[in-house]
């Protein structure tokens, strides 16, 4: 140890360790460094001597122990707390699980999507329907005059969809294009979405049948929902 | 009434007498640390009243909290760190009662340079709490660098560097202007 480390060590008001000890008895300027250290270490110790308010522990000790013989009282109304705070989150659990149940992707919008990503073009590659035939087609369940209110229907063509046939219609609306599913034979009993990579589906039913919408946001799907009930 | 370190075993009844006996009561470490923990937490919030409240916030805290207190070693350390988070509780909840910097990126901007010469105690009021905090934890608890450091939850090097930076702004503030200037002349 020379006398920088000594210093070094001094500095941060360590104690000497024997390493120390052994370099200070044999230099007089690190002698001198400890005695001045000392001297300010004791400064530092009554500086920092604040008095300690009379019987402080004893009125700690009291106060503790007067809170413990009370903690029965407030223990029964933290069970009470307690039992509030397990039926309200009980509650809030109930009511995220059934909003979760309800706005759970639907099986049939699922399709619907998966049809656009996978099979819509082969649909297309695979011919159009006549308009007339389309019109006579899609007159039972959603007719192509209401479809051609809404926007420009681009395609109308039959395809295997669920173990049924579907009519696939492209419509291009003012905000985007939309892929319609009319299923004229079958009808969930009630509205359904599903949503994944993107793509949002809303499936509508109608007085017979069923049409599934798929685009790229739910605004645009809902807004053609909507414009085809009214 | 004086209540066992570990309440929960000496409910249960599972530990043997004498074993008991070998370990501090709480009650004794109150009576044995109080005095320290009310100086420190003074020093904190330098605040008489203050202090009190938080030490017996904190003491409360400690006796519910007791049962997860592992070793008896480390009772001491471990009333300290509490009333460090009481104090920074406090702080939280009333907003704070003096500035608090950055010690590691800031020098200590109070060198009151002039004739006058502070009382330690003035000198150390005048500290950031930054500095004063593990200061008071060396002078007060006795605790060594690595200790401070894991109460503060920083490295020991910033410790040593903090104690340093401390111990050098007190004597710069509790040494009269003229003793400086001779010093000055010595070099």
């Amino acid at each position: 140890m020379n006398c920088l480390d000594y210093r070094r060590a001094r500095s941060t008001g360590q104690e000497e360790t024997g390493a120390m000890r052994v370099h200070r008895l044999g230099c007089v300027l690190c002698s001198d460094q400890f005695r001045e250290q000392a001297a300010f270490d004791d400064a530092l110790r009554r500086g920092f001597e604040v008095p300690v308010p009379a019987e402080f522990a004893g009125r700690l000790l009291d106060s503790l122990h007067a809170r413990d013989t009370e903690a029965p009282a407030w223990n029964a109304g933290r069970r009470r707390f307690l039992a509030a705070a397990a039926v309200g989150a009980g509650a809030v659990g109930l009511g995220a699980g059934l909003t979760a149940w309800l706005g759970r992707d639907d099986p049939m919008a699922m399709a619907c999507i998966q049809f656009v990503m996978k099979d819509e073009a082969k649909s297309i590659m695979m011919g159009a329907m006549p308009r007339d035939k389309a019109r006579a087609a899609l007159a039972a369940s959603l007719p192509l005059e209401r479809l051609d209110r809404i926007g420009k229907v681009m395609h109308v063509g039959p395809c295997p969809f669920q173990g049924g046939t579907a009519y696939h219609v492209v419509l291009m609306v003012p905000q985007d294009k939309v892929t319609l599913l009319i299923m004229p034979d079958t009808r969930p009993p009630v509205r359904a979405r599903a949503r994944f990579d993107g793509m949002y589906a809303s499936v509508v039913p109608l007085k017979k049948g069923s049409v599934g919408i798929v685009g790229g946001s739910a605004a645009v799907v809902e807004s053609v929902a909507g414009a085809l009930r009214a | 009434m004086t209540t066992s370190l570990f309440p929960h075993d000496a409910r249960i009844g599972t530990r043997p007498a004498a074993l008991t006996l070998l370990k501090p009561s709480f009650d004794d470490l109150v009576r044995a640390h109080a005095g320290a923990l009310y100086r420190f937490a003074y020093w904190l919030a330098r605040d008489r009243q203050l202090a009190e409240d938080i030490v017996q916030e904190a003491l409360l805290r400690g006796w519910k909290a007791l049962p997860r207190l592992r070793e008896a070693r480390a009772a001491k350390s471990w009333l300290f760190s509490i009333v460090r988070n009481e104090h920074r509780r406090l702080i939280v909840k009333n907003g704070p009662q003096h500035d608090s910097i950055d010690a590691d990126t800031l020098e200590i901007a109070d060198e009151r340079p002039g004739p006058f010469r502070l009382e330690m105690r003035d000198a150390i009021m005048a500290l950031p709490v930054t500095y004063a905090e593990p200061l008071a934890l060396q002078v007060l608890g006795g605790f060594s660098c690595a200790e401070i450091a894991v109460m503060l939850e920083t490295s020991e090097g910033a410790v040593m560097t903090r104690l340093t930076r401390a111990r050098q702004a007190l004597k710069r503030l509790i040494t009269p202007a003229g003793a400086k200037e001779q010093e000055g002349g010595r070099k």
